[in-house]
Parts: C-alpha cells; structure tokens; sequence
C-alpha cells in the first residue's frame, strides 16, 4: 500500500489547486505506467520518455478540469496519456521499417490493442500500490528469470518468507484489480 | 510463466483463494513488466509555468544552436542601438574636490514619471564606493545612487526621481558618511 493513503481522485483534485505534493504522488503513483504504454504505442524509449513527461504536463495543467462524477482517476489519466501519445505520434514519424519497435504486439487488432494497453496500465498501477518489498518480490518472481530459491538468496530471506509474501502480494493486487478479475 | 503454485507455495490455500489469485496470476503475465524510469523521469519533473510546446529530444542540439544564433544577433542588435546616444544632455553639473579630483554630471531630459537620467563622470577619486546626493541648504536632502570606483577615471549612470528645483546642489560623499568629496 502507498504510504500516501489519499485516493487518486483527491490527489488529482489537490493537483488542480496547484499542490506540488500531490503532483508528486499522482507521478510515483502513475509514471511507470505511463511510460510503459508509451513504449507499447510508440516503440521507441526516446519518444516514450518525451511523451510521459508530456503526460505529466498535461495533468498538472488539466488536473482541475477532472471530475470525479464522471469517471475514475486512473481512467482521466489513462486518457491524458493516451492523448499525449497520439500527440506524439502527430508531432513525429513513426519508426521506419529500419528502425524496429522497441516493444512489439504481434497480431492485435485496434481493439484488442486498446485492451491490452488498459489492462498493463490498470496492472502496472496496482503493482505501485505494493509496498516496496512486495512489489520487487513480484517483479523479481514473475520476470527476472530467477526461481524463487535464487530470489531467496538474492534478498536474503528463507523461500517459505518470499513464498508468503508473493501470495500476499498477490492477494493485494487481486483486491487492487477486483472489476479486470470479474 | 512460472506454475502459480511454484510462487507461492503448496500451503492450504481455499479453492476459491486460489482461483482468483490464479487470475491475478495470469493477469500480470499479460500484462508484462513495467518498465524502469530512467533518471530524468524517475523523479517528478518541474509543474510547467505556462502551456509549452516540449521539441522533441533529438531536435534539442538544434534549438539550442538556433537559440544561440538568434541571443548573440540580439546582443549584437541591442550593442548598435545602445550604442547611439538617443537621449538630449538637458543640462550638465560640474563638481570639484580637494586633490584635483573633479566630476561631471550630465542631466538628461526627464521622463513623463518625472525620473531624470543622468551619467557621472569622475576623475581623480580614490578607490571606494560613493554616493552622489542633492543637497539643500548644505546638507545631504536626497540620495541620487551609489557607485564604485577603482579606476581614475569612472563613468556610471543614475537617477533623480526628484523635483530639482527643489534643491540647490550636488554631492559626492563617500558611503556611510555625510563629509562631501565632490561639491558644486
């Protein structure tokens, strides 16, 4: 859980009030997320890593326009980043047939595209909502390569601890992804 | 992908538990892995002041090129015309003191706020700050700016936000005293 208890909602609302503080938390909170769909959409880091720092100018800039009655925090976010994203494709080129994607989706559709993207963002969220030993428990078990035993000794805990505590991880972000889960 | 139950162990876990982990489970497959903030994202970057138009990275060695071109062709514009004198000497204050050291004060024509320009020249001071004051019935009345000197022939501008006529001469007196070095 984040040590900042307030919603995104409320931070997006502080933010519109010009508050720095809750600027910095909706960053934490949503930068890795923003940056990977930028990377899935736009296929190259440079571009990406311009268009999150877009995205978050686009917040701190738009974050009093957010209304709560009209959707979720995460979903006016998820839209900014999109709309920077296509800004970015507007602004440049796409890379040429020389200069591959960085992250490719092979065969998806529009739609199916979209899904995945909101799917990573929702995921990748919940995943910072961790605390930072659990969030880097999962992050090692699921795509470091390393088998729970190799975590064990690279963080130095028994395996039955890093065991428990991917289960309570997990059940964390089950609770964190309750609607993508039904 | 790795077997849920390798994750987390073979403990008795609820069917039901178990199920919606699983999803959690397949969820984060799908989903792959964030990715690493580079440094300059990793931490919050500065609220813009103001609606800017972000250039892209790789067209940033030119702007910077383009920026440099168009400050020193403005330097160079602004050094021409603030080289021509464009303001009319309305009347000029000639100031003496004791070792030969001597100034000029050339007035310019003030403006509608009622601020005069002026630029003194002095010759012959010791090195030190001063301040030029106007001066009524003798005594120091009102400050007209501060100056330093380390050369013997210094020439700086100031200002008289004041009525003149209301006053009956110039000073020059060194800084933090009221003895004058330089009188009308």
């Amino acid at each position: 859980m984040s040590a900042d208890s307030r919603t995104d909602a409320e931070l997006l609302r502080l933010v519109g009030t010009g508050d720095r503080f809750a600027f910095e938390e909706i960053h934490r909170r949503y930068a890795r997320s923003v940056l990977g769909i930028a990377l899935r959409r736009l296929g190259d880091r440079e571009r990406a890593e311009d268009v999150t720092q877009d995205t978050f100018a686009s917040v701190w800039r738009s974050a009093r326009r957010y209304d709560p009655a009209r959707g979720a925090a995460a979903s006016w976010l998820y839209t900014v980043a999109r709309n920077a994203i296509v800004d970015g494709l507007r602004r440049t080129p796409p890379p040429t047939v020389d200069d591959p994607p960085e992250v490719v989706s092979p065969g998806l559709g529009p739609d199916d595209a979209v899904e995945a993207d909101w799917l990573a963002w929702r995921v990748h969220r919940a995943l910072e909502t961790l605390p930072e030993q659990e969030r880097s428990l999962v992050e090692l078990a699921y795509w470091s390569g390393l088998s729970q035993s190799e975590i064990a000794d690279y963080v130095n805990v028994p395996l039955g601890t890093v065991k428990t505590r991917t289960r309570s991880a997990l059940r964390r972000l089950a609770d964190e992804l309750d609607e993508e889960l039904r | 992908m790795k077997d849920l139950r390798e994750l987390i162990g073979d403990d008795d876990v609820e069917p039901v538990e178990l199920a919606r982990l699983q999803r959690v489970h397949d969820l984060l497959g799908k989903a792959g892995p964030p990715p690493e903030l580079p440094p300059e994202l990793a931490a919050t970057p500065e609220p813009p002041r103001a609606q800017v138009i972000p250039l892209p990275r790789r067209y940033r060695f030119t702007a910077v090129a383009a920026a440099a071109v168009v400050a020193a062709v403005l330097f160079g514009v602004g050094y021409l015309v603030g080289a021509v004198p464009d303001q009319t000497v309305d009347r000029t204050v000639t100031m003496s003191g004791s070792g030969g050291a001597s100034a000029e004060l050339d007035l310019f024509e003030a403006d509608d706020a009622g601020n005069w320009p002026m630029e003194l020249r002095v010759d012959g001071l010791p090195a030190g700050s001063y301040e030029l004051w106007l001066t009524r019935d003798g005594e120091l009345a009102e400050p007209c700016g501060r100056f330093a000197v380390s050369e013997p022939q210094t020439t700086v501008p100031l200002n008289a936000p004041y009525r003149l006529r209301q006053f009956d001469g110039w000073v020059v007196v060194p800084v933090g005293e009221q003895e004058a070095v330089l009188s009308t």
